[in-house]
């Protein structure tokens, strides 16, 4: 693949990093408005119109503050957690085709859903990581919690991301996102809304954000990061709080695609897949309004005796319904 | 003498016979018998023996030149007898009464800290509110004691710090506090854990310990009603009632009717105030920020009439000696039942949140459970005995202010747990509200103040009021003068504490947030 000035634009600009960069951002302001109009506060305000600049003043606030590594830290891979887990979430993304197309275009292949799955794991695994290198105890209870709690929760989200699969025949995501003519939500509803439960639960969300209980372990995971690395450790947790989101639409929403009213496809595209996000970003923020954090005990029950058993059978009754689902396939 | 009075004193004449060596009555309600040194314990044999419900308030010791008082305060069929004895100040020893009535733990060492009596028998007579280097001859609340700066390195006691693991290695141990997320005002706990479960819990208070008691005997009664309401800014009408009702027996002033009327009301006010600032706060402890973000919102509303009838949101220097400082003016009236009426419908809300919502019934229900015979033993007050289903609430007991004339329901819940203990606080706000549209129908007419000398005659008096977390209790002796010889507060947190140790052993980390926070702890209350 030649370097042309068309590859560089979609990696750095449009749709790649620059647009994931500040979309994500918007998408936190989104959230944090949304709560605190759910909770009748203000939210952002002052920085930007409405607040929206917010996200990005605490970014740059936090990269300019003092960069503290504790003594007894494991060095290197505490230093490396933050931005291995931030880039890995990122090169998940440019597998999602944002405007109808790949990021990477034709990057696509059979089999990608399954990677961008794995690489959420994976990028999970080093914020699992960050906090066991702190060598601090509430850092290390926060770690052990996220561990128990993806590995727990990613075996109903793979069994429930197989059903929009299932009914696609295709284990593409951008296949599966170009297959719905009538968004898999509306064939499989209970299916979606199982996929958003656990999603809560992978994002550590209310009721599920254990790993975050700051009444019982202070900061958690992040407790002794400051600065830079608290900055990206921060960043790859709202980027990974839009991935979800961005794979519950391309699964369940129709993906990108939507009625084009007038020609440049791409445009009309890449505003429905933010719109998309947008609601599903804030269907999960108001889930986080509305209930109290579980107790971790109780994040396992209802993962391995609800959350696990009601997703296969989900997948059981998608696969015996998907005869009279064919016709709206075609 | 009314009768539960005679009662309590022919039962004790009969008897401890020959061991009494004085009984009386200090106001209606106040009994009292002296006896020597030691048969302290035999006389609270009987109370306890004659009353399941007999429970000890609190424990004052007094400085009386060559010896030193100490005074057993027991609440026994509504009215307080109070237990005298006497210990030599130079050789101050006395034996413990935590074997009769486990509560007595926290008092002991309280007075064993202030006044150097050493309680023997006490399972644990380690310093509670002053710190670990203070000086181990320098007892502040003794008269003779010099108020300078101590040394403290020198005497600096280096084995107090906490190990990481118990000494036979298998109990790991979590420091909950001074400083930490879940605590708002610093205390320490140890927690030894095993595991996720917690099996041993020792609580260190005095972090914010400020010597209020000794500061009160310094500046006059008027300067100390400033003071007192400084002991807690979110019970301060509270603080500030039970002071003035102390000084007021003695001083043989009666209130006039307008003003009780007017007292009620603000504490109503401060009890609403208060338990929704901790109904708030649990759902902050549980992560339910939401149920955190509207309580407080609402909140503002009781803020506000604090501040149209005293002038001050918070600490509100409403009430003084002879009744309270400012008249409710008429205007505001409407304005107030509006408010109310508008928190009422929330409250039926958020009653129905608390009954139904399923993530916080996970969190709460049958955590924390303390058993009604706990709670009897314990000595807890409040909302906490009220959770574990002990009728005790000082406004029906004894009613002070206008709460004898005023219709309201004493809340109890059986379960015991943190949720009953919620639930207490809840219901209770409902019924501070029918309080106070009572007391708004109903003000009487007339002054709202007398007027009183600044010297107050010699002579003592206990008073006690609810306040939001329970029973407060004051002992003011005044010798005099100006000045009060001794100001007794025994904070309802206080009280509470040693029950956090009850319910948080033997159950799961995670819970002991939400455990905590339904004991509504005021540590700076607790240290005063």
């Amino acid at each position: 693949m030649s370097l042309n000035p068309e590859f560089v634009f979609r990696v750095l600009v449009f749709p790649g990093f620059a647009f994931i960069l500040l979309f994500t951002m918007f998408c936190d302001w989104v959230e944090r408005k949304v709560e605190a109009r759910m909770q009748n506060r203000m939210g952002p305000a002052y920085t930007g119109p409405a607040g929206v600049l917010q996200p990005l003043a605490d970014f740059v606030k936090l990269l300019t503050k003092e960069d503290i590594v504790p003594f007894d830290t494991r060095n290197v891979v505490f230093r490396l957690a933050p931005i291995l887990s931030f880039s890995i979430f990122v090169f998940a993304f440019l597998f999602l085709p944002v405007d109808g197309v790949n990021v990477i275009l034709n990057s696509n292949f059979e089999g990608d859903l399954i990677l961008i799955l794995t690489l959420v794991s994976i990028a999970n695994f080093f914020l699992f990581l960050s906090g066991w290198s702190s060598t601090n105890p509430y850092s290390a209870v926060g770690a052990t919690r996220v561990l128990t709690q993806f590995l727990g929760y990613d075996i109903p989200l793979f069994i429930l991301a197989l059903a929009p699969a299932f009914l696609a025949s295709n284990l593409s995501i951008s296949a599966i996102a170009s297959s719905q003519n009538v968004p898999f939500i509306l064939l499989i509803p209970w299916a979606f809304a199982l996929f958003i439960i656990t999603l809560q639960a992978e994002l550590e969300k209310d009721p599920f954000d254990v790993p975050h209980a700051e009444t019982e372990i202070v900061g958690g995971y992040e407790t002794e990061y400051t600065g830079r690395r608290l900055a990206f450790l921060k960043l790859a947790k709202d980027v990974q709080i839009v991935l979800g989101a961005a794979i519950a639409v391309e699964l369940f929403l129709g993906g990108p695609y939507g009625p084009v009213f007038f020609s440049l496809p791409a445009f009309w595209y890449a505003l429905w897949f933010v719109l998309k996000l947008v609601v599903v970003i804030v269907i999960s923020e108001y889930l986080t309004c509305v209930f109290a954090r579980l107790r971790i005990d109780q994040v396992l029950v209802a993962n391995w005796k609800v959350l696990l058993p009601l997703s296969i059978l989900s997948l059981a009754a998608t696969v015996a319904l998907s005869l009279y689902f064919n016709p709206l396939m075609r | 003498m009314t009768n539960a009075e005679h009662e309590i004193a022919v039962l004790l004449n009969n008897k401890l016979g020959e061991k009494i060596l004085q009984t009386g009555t200090l106001q209606p309600g106040r009994a009292f018998v002296r006896v020597g040194a030691n048969a302290q314990r035999d006389a609270l044999e009987v109370l306890l023996e004659a009353d399941e419900n007999a429970g000890l308030s609190a424990l004052t010791g007094v400085d009386l030149g060559k010896t030193i008082e100490l005074m057993y305060h027991i609440r026994t069929r509504k009215i307080i007898v109070t237990i005298r004895t006497e210990v030599p100040k130079e050789d101050a020893k006395i034996k413990s009464v935590t074997d009769l009535i486990p509560g007595a733990n926290f008092h002991e060492r309280e007075v064993a800290d202030l006044f150097g009596v050493k309680f023997e028998g006490h399972p644990n007579l380690k310093r509670l509110v002053l710190p670990d280097d203070w000086p181990k001859n320098l007892f502040p609340l003794r008269k003779d004691a010099e108020v300078v700066v101590p040394n403290r390195m020198e005497n600096a006691d280096v084995s107090s710090g906490d190990g990481q693991t118990s000494s036979d290695g298998k109990l790991i141990n979590i420091i909950l506090g001074p400083q930490h997320p879940a605590l708002i005002e610093p205390e320490k706990f140890s927690l030894k854990v095993d595991g996720e479960i917690v099996r041993e819990v020792e609580p260190r208070i005095g972090y914010v310990h400020r010597g209020i008691e000794k500061a009160a005997e310094k500046r006059t009664y008027l300067q100390d009603i400033y003071l007192v309401e400084r002991i807690c800014g979110i019970c301060n009408a509270c603080h500030a009632a039970c002071f003035c009702q102390a000084v007021e027996a003695i001083l043989g002033v009666s209130v006039p009717s307008r003003a009780s009327y007017l007292r009620t009301l603000i504490l109503e006010l401060n009890r609403i105030h208060s338990h929704m600032l901790l109904l708030g706060h649990a759902g902050l402890e549980i992560g339910y920020e939401t149920l955190f973000q509207y309580m407080w919102r609402d909140r503002e509303a009781v803020m506000d009439i604090v501040e149209w009838l005293t002038g001050n949101r918070v600490i509100a220097s409403f009430i003084t000696i002879g009744g309270v400082r400012r008249d409710l003016q008429e205007e505001t009236i409407p304005k107030i039942k509006m408010e109310l009426a508008n928190l009422k419908k929330k409250m039926g809300f958020y009653k129905h949140l608390f009954e139904n919502d399923p993530t916080f019934k996970m969190r709460t229900k049958n955590v924390g459970v303390l058993s009604k015979q706990d709670a009897l033993k314990l000595c807890v007050v409040g909302p906490v005995a009220r959770g574990s289903d002990v009728k005790m609430d000082v406004r029906k007991d004894e009613p002070y202010a206008a709460y004898g004339e005023i219709p309201f329901n004493m809340v109890t819940y059986s379960e015991g747990g943190s949720w009953a203990r919620l639930m207490v606080r809840l219901d209770e706000i409902i019924e501070s509200i029918n309080i106070i549209n009572y007391v708004l129908e109903n003000l009487p007419s007339g002054p709202y103040r007398v007027r009183v000398p600044r010297i107050v005659p010699a002579g003592e008096a206990i008073s006690r009021v609810e306040a939001p977390r329970g029973e407060l209790f004051y002992y003011v002796k005044s010798n005099g003068t100006a000045y009060p010889e001794r100001v007794k507060v025994r904070t309802p947190t206080f009280a509470n504490i040693l029950s956090f140790v009850r319910i948080a052993e033997g159950g799961n980390i995670a819970d002991v947030p939400a455990s905590f926070v339904s004991l509504d702890p005021c540590f700076s209350c607790t240290d005063r």
